[in-house]
């Protein structure tokens, strides 16, 4: 069973008035956050000409196009046609929704209808992200992480406790959401080094 | 005598003043083709297997067909009006369908928020009723009185003014501006895109441009619009579908998309669909 959440991001990696192309099961997502800091995850694609929300830009509880200033609100729905300043845009100018939550300090991203909520991380602190030239299964059997009952890779790098989520991305990268326990700084830059060291270790056995 | 109506066009595949000593291999429509200079002095074509293809010199670029011309190469009568500054731009190469480039360049709504503060500025972002015409006895697109506020709108463009611009597509990978001159009322500058298609979603834009300046260097004029084309290309690489939908479906038009409207259909009912997505998806 594949997982219904998608980790895409660390949270504090996306400030207010963001937004950041992300990838959940191939699919392409625009994914922002409005200056009330309300969380959203489109379909990446503005249905006026095709071009990338994720090359937007945000104001005030909206996402605009790049490309002609379309804007788009809470619920997807165009709100705004600036060529057209007076036209009440058609309800059916809609970008696709996707669910999108806020866990632990992790933003957690699903395509279809979820009930359930994404794994909980209680104690741990974010680390980093970081993108990995090799597969899921790759980075595991280099980590020595055990996969844990919730689907997560844990264990420890640099003596310090972490948990690895693991986002696929397209012909065959992963990007790793590390999260650590709390620990003073010096403790937090060995485990990012090792995070590092992780990653040439999967990248040189995946060329293998 | 091929009949096929993407063989049969004429385009733009190098500039003659930068054609060097050792030619051009360069591609077109999916195909290996070689520019360079004959025995006569003039710029020759061929294609893999060596076969000379028919070649005009004209608005500073050379132009080939591939298959067999159905018409002389179209005629812009202001190359030849005295006082006129002809500009050899250059090359911008974009990672987009060579219709998707025409298609840009036929648009101004976008003109605030990808030409910021140059060619247009919120909250100037209206764009009013045009005219736009498929004319039969010439077969091209044409859309006349678009008008729209610009910040700068020329290098010669002192401050803000009103343009105002008709657009003109000859061909299926070119598109002619003419538009308000600053320093000569009642005469156009004329700016041209004309799109080397080398794949389907591979394209070199060579811009050139006939206009009544007398002033700005060349290397502004150039700098110009090179900075335009570059801040097109962020736009043009990012497009989903790569290719240019000609059917309705994928895309929602609004009446300032009538001349990218107009280029649709005009595409599709002769059959021209290098570039093109023709099932909605």
């Amino acid at each position: 069973m594949t997982a219904a959440w998608t980790p895409v991001a660390l949270a504090r990696d996306l400030p207010r008035l963001g937004v950041m192309p992300v990838c959940v099961d191939g699919i392409d997502v625009a994914l922002w956050r409005s200056a009330s800091g309300r969380l959203a995850a489109w379909a990446d694609r503005c249905p006026h000409r095709g071009m990338r929300l994720s090359h937007g830009f945000v104001r005030g509880e909206a996402l605009s196009c790049i490309y002609h200033g379309w804007s788009y609100g809470a619920s997807g729905s165009c709100l705004r046609i600036p060529a057209h300043p007076d036209l009440e845009p058609p309800e059916a100018i809609r970008v696709p929704v996707h669910r999108a939550t806020e866990n632990n300090g992790v933003i957690w991203v699903a395509l279809g209808d979820q009930d359930n909520t994404p794994p909980a991380l209680t104690g741990l602190v974010p680390l980093r992200s970081v993108t990995v030239q090799a597969r899921a299964e790759v980075i595991r059997s280099a980590s020595g992480l055990a996969i844990g009952a919730d689907g997560i890779a844990r264990g420890h790098l640099a003596s310090i406790a972490v948990a690895v989520l693991m986002q696929a991305l397209p012909e065959g990268a992963t990007v790793l959401h590390v999260l650590a326990e709390p620990a003073d700084p010096a403790a937090l830059i060995a485990a990012s080094r090792a995070v590092e060291a992780l990653r040439r270790a999967a990248e040189s056995k995946g060329a293998a | 005598m091929s009949g096929d109506p993407i063989l049969d066009e004429w385009y733009p595949v190098a500039l003659v003043s930068q054609l060097g000593p050792l030619g051009r291999d360069t591609r077109l429509l999916g195909q290996p083709i070689r520019v360079y200079w004959g025995t006569d002095h003039q710029p020759q074509v061929s294609d893999a297997n060596g076969r000379a293809l028919p070649v005009t010199c004209r608005y500073g670029h050379v132009w080939t067909c591939p298959g067999t011309p159905s018409r002389p190469l179209f005629d812009i009568p202001e190359a030849d009006q005295p006082g006129r500054r002809l500009v050899d731009v250059g090359v911008v190469r974009v990672k987009c369908s060579p219709l998707r480039a025409v298609e840009n360049f036929l648009d101004i709504a976008h003109f605030p928020f990808v030409h910021t503060d140059i060619l247009g500025a919120e909250p100037h972002t209206e764009v009013g009723r045009y005219d736009v015409q498929i004319r039969d006895e010439v077969d091209e697109v044409w859309a006349t009185k678009v008008q729209f506020y610009q910040p700068q709108a020329a290098k010669s463009a002192a401050g803000g003014i009103t343009t105002e611009y008709m657009y003109r597509v000859p061909a299926p990978t070119v598109a002619v501006l003419y538009k308000t001159c600053p320093p000569r009322p009642g005469e156009w500058d004329v700016i041209t895109l004309f799109v080397q298609p080398l794949e389907q979603d591979l394209c070199e834009v060579w811009p050139w441009m006939a206009l009544f300046d007398d002033t700005t260097s060349l290397t502004d004029l150039i700098h110009f619009q090179q900075t335009i084309f570059v801040q097109d290309r962020s736009i043009l690489e990012n497009q989903l579908p790569r290719l240019l939908p000609l059917d309705p479906g994928m895309e929602i038009p609004t009446r300032a998309d009538m001349t990218s409207i107009a280029y649709r259909r005009w595409l599709k009912r002769r059959g021209y669909s290098f570039g093109a997505q023709l099932v909605a998806a």
